[in-house]
């Protein structure tokens, strides 16, 4: 046998006769699969919409900790210095080593699957897809723990390292709270981390179009891979004395880093940034009542109805028979003139379809634009027009209680309105918000006009 | 046929801290070479740039003719290494941990006759860090004969081991080099230099102070000789100062202790005065000067012999 065979054998060997490998390698894996159960079961969500993040989850773990904590406690114990006086190749213990992870990585996602399925999830849109999606983030992520594993010069330095990729990625990066759930600045912040391709890409493959539907994510996790493994192995230290700090050394990293920087700027300037959203292959779920239903008059009489003046800067809103000076005069008819046809304005989930409606009137607020005062009473009139007015107050109501839900529309270009709004989407979600009360106010007669 | 090691002229230094100076040493083929030294000497340094753990800043190794600095791989080929500790994977059996390093030999020996012939066939499938300290340094010159080496580099071999566990040690290696290995080892135990080596270089801040069979250095230093004498009637001390050879006589109640540089001038010409003197012997015992001594003188240092 080959030293590259043998040192396969031996690894995989060893690792299962390691209790806390096994533990953190598969166990953990369960552990996530049951929290997300839990935690979402009351959204009637199939697992499979989740099947990304967990698989994610499960990669990270056993790539960015477990892979460079076997390493570098090998190396702690002088393991590696003894190798290094045998005749064997760098190239083949690390190698081993990496394969290693691999197979053990593929069978942790293979036992979350399984059991995923024993609980009832339905099978992924493309298998063959998502083999090929969880090897390219397993080779992302084994990279990672390479470097880790250069760079940390005992066991607790791993983990801690280990930390600080992980818990941000966790958090802000995408994988375990869903993109679309994020606020604006943490969308941009997780395209410069590889967690959120991980997931992409995964989840095409499990409840999506496949692997064409996610070629900027397989593209971004090759680059880090590739960069992070070749860092890793030049890098390598077969004993913890040895300094990596040479000048060559901290140009690996900073190439490292180099890719990270070019795969974040690559997704800004594509406009990638935004979640992508998926398109369900999946059944729908059972149609119930959608939870604005169950708004009350109690719910509304608990808003604080104190508003910002509707001639101020913050939400204005003229009156009803006020007429735009001349020059505006033409902007404010093209709206209203567009607004009936304009297709977010016609979504079929009616939430979404009023938050659009409302970000008509917030936009031009959010970017100070003179039309401000009068196209809140443009989106009023056609509210009105086109909903029944108990569940309009409804839904307005649903809107102001969780004003971070849901999409946020700042292209307005569709009803002639084509000022950019560039800043973060926060600002927008709260005019959202406060013109969803005013609005709430006249209808219910709080504010009489 | 090219010396199993043939250092030229190499250096290595930490910083300011010049760790080996320069430093030139053959070896001769099949013998058993330790490396004596005081802490900090170097010695280990100098292991370390042979082996290949350590870049030297100067000279050449050469390993049975292969320039280890160029070739190291083949030169590892030909070289067997025990390190000073050798700590494997906890959960490794001494089966596996052979099967593995014969995996990165040409010719490697059976995972089986080796662990007959270390004594390790109880322990084949146990755990490493089952396996008691004396074990582990049989597993380890195991592992370092799986390729067949011709050459075996051992620093400080028995430091760790119990007087029968060293015994057993030294007899390997006597084993080894009738096998027709070369064994280049560094120890602080003199009294195991002077049974087990062929011939030692005693290292002193990076440089060889002298090379030599034990007893050759023993012979060649001026090391003193101790006569302990003690006659009836007692002789003076000034009477025996004047004898030929002698260097200092110090008293002892009765007993006289006889520093000399010749026993046998100074014995002849003792014989003599007593005959004189009419006096008896009633105790006469000659003390070899010790590898220690040698080895203090040499080193110049007040401090090795507590580290010894
Ligand atoms: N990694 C290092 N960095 C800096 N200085 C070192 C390093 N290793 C050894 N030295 C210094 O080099 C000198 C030689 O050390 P070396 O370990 O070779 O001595 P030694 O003869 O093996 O000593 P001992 O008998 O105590 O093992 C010492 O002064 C030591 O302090
Ligand atoms: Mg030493």
């Amino acid at each position: 046998m080959n030293a590259f065979a043998a040192h396969l054998a031996l690894s995989l060997r060893l690792h299962f006769r390691n209790r806390i490998a096994l533990i953190y390698g598969y166990l953990f894996p369960l552990i996530y699969l049951a929290a997300f159960a839990v935690l979402y079961r009351h959204e009637k969500i199939p697992l499979l919409r989740h099947m990304g993040e967990l698989l994610t989850v499960s990669v990270l773990g056993g790539a960015c900790f477990g892979l460079p904590t076997t390493l570098v406690s090998e190396r702690e114990r002088g393991v590696w210095r003894r190798y290094r006086v045998a005749p064997v190749a760098t190239r083949s213990l690390v190698l081993s080593t990496v394969l290693a992870r691999f197979a053990i990585l593929l069978s942790a996602g293979a036992l979350q699957l399984a059991v995923a399925f024993a609980v009832g999830m339905t099978a992924p849109a493309n298998p063959l897809g998502l083999w090929i999606a969880f090897s390219a983030v397993s080779f992302a992520f084994i990279g990672l723990g390479l470097v880790i594993a250069t760079l940390a010069d005992t066991v607790v330095a791993v983990q801690a390292l280990g930390q600080c990729i992980f818990l941000p990625m966790l958090v802000i990066g995408g994988v375990a709270v869903p993109l679309a759930s994020l606020p604006g600045f943490a969308q941009h912040i997780s395209a410069f981390f590889p967690g959120r391709y991980a997931v992409e890409a995964l989840q095409a493959c499990v409840s999506g179009s496949g692997l064409s539907g996610a070629r900027f994510s397989l593209a971004a996790l090759l680059a880090i891979g590739t960069a992070a493994s070749c860092a890793g192995t030049k890098l390598f230290r077969w004993h913890a004395q040895q300094r990596f700090a040479d000048r060559a050394g901290k140009l690996w990293l900073a190439a490292v880093l180099a890719v990270w920087i070019a795969i974040g700027y690559a997704a800004e300037t594509r406009g990638r940034i935004a979640p992508s959203t998926i398109t369900e292959t999946a059944p729908a779920p059972a149609v119930v009542d959608p939870p604005w239903k169950k708004i009350t008059s109690r719910d509304i009489a608990e808003f604080n109805f104190n508003l910002p003046s509707d001639e101020g800067v913050v939400a204005p809103m003229a009156p009803p028979d006020e007429e735009p000076p001349d020059e505006w005069a033409r902007g404010v008819a093209i709206v209203r003139e567009k607004l009936p046809a304009w297709r977010p304005g016609l979504d079929t989930d009616e939430v979404q379809r009023v938050r659009n409606l409302l970000c008509v009137a917030a936009v031009p607020d959010a970017v100070q634009h003179p039309l401000e005062r009068y196209l809140p009473r443009v989106v009023f009139d056609h509210l009105i027009a086109t909903h029944e007015k108990t569940d309009l107050i409804k839904i307005l109501a649903w809107i102001a209680q969780h004003p971070e839900d849901g999409a946020v529309v700042t292209d307005l270009t569709a009803v002639g309105f084509d000022l950019p709004f560039s800043g973060d989407s926060y600002i927008i979600r709260e005019r959202e918000m406060l013109y969803a009360l005013k609005f709430i106010a006249r209808l219910t007669g709080r504010k009489p006009e | 046929m090219p010396a199993p090691v043939a250092i030229h002229h190499l250096s290595k230094r930490y910083g300011r801290i010049e760790a080996v100076r320069d430093l030139s040493l053959a070896l001769n083929d099949g013998e058993i070479f330790g490396l004596l030294g005081p802490n900090g000497a170097g010695k280990t340094t100098l292991l370390e740039c042979v082996i290949g753990l350590r870049e030297p800043d100067q000279g050449s190794i050469e390993i049975c003719g292969i320039d280890a600095r160029h070739a190291p791989r083949a030169a590892r080929e030909k070289t067997g290494v025990v390190l000073q500790q050798t700590s494997l994977q906890e959960k490794i059996t001494p089966r596996e941990a052979l099967q593995l390093f014969a995996s990165f030999y040409p010719a490697p020996l059976g995972a089986g006759e080796l662990l007959e012939r270390f004594a390790l066939g109880a322990q084949a499938d146990a755990a490493f860090d089952t396996l008691s300290g004396g074990q582990r340094q049989r597993l380890a010159l195991a592992l370092s004969f799986v390729g067949r080496p011709q050459l075996l580099i051992l620093d400080e071999p028995t430091a760790a081991l119990d007087p029968q566990s060293r015994r057993a040690l030294h007899d390997d290696i006597r084993r080894l080099r009738d096998d027709g290995c070369t064994v280049l080892l560094s120890t602080h135990n003199l009294n195991e230099a002077e049974k087990l080596c062929d011939r030692v270089a005693v290292i002193d801040r990076g440089i060889i102070v002298a090379t030599g069979a034990p007893r050759e250095l023993l012979r060649e230093s001026s090391a003193q000789q101790t006569i302990m004498l003690t006659t009836r009637p007692p002789l003076a001390p000034e009477r025996l100062r004047a004898l030929p050879a002698v260097t200092t006589v110090r008293s002892d109640g009765d007993s006289k202790q006889i520093e000399t540089s010749s026993t046998t001038t100074t014995l002849a010409a003792l014989s003599t005065m007593l005959a004189e003197q009419r006096s008896t012997i009633v105790e006469l015992r000659v003390q070899p000067a010790t590898l220690e001594d040698v080895f203090l003188r040499l080193t110049q240092s007040d401090q090795p012999a507590a580290t010894l």
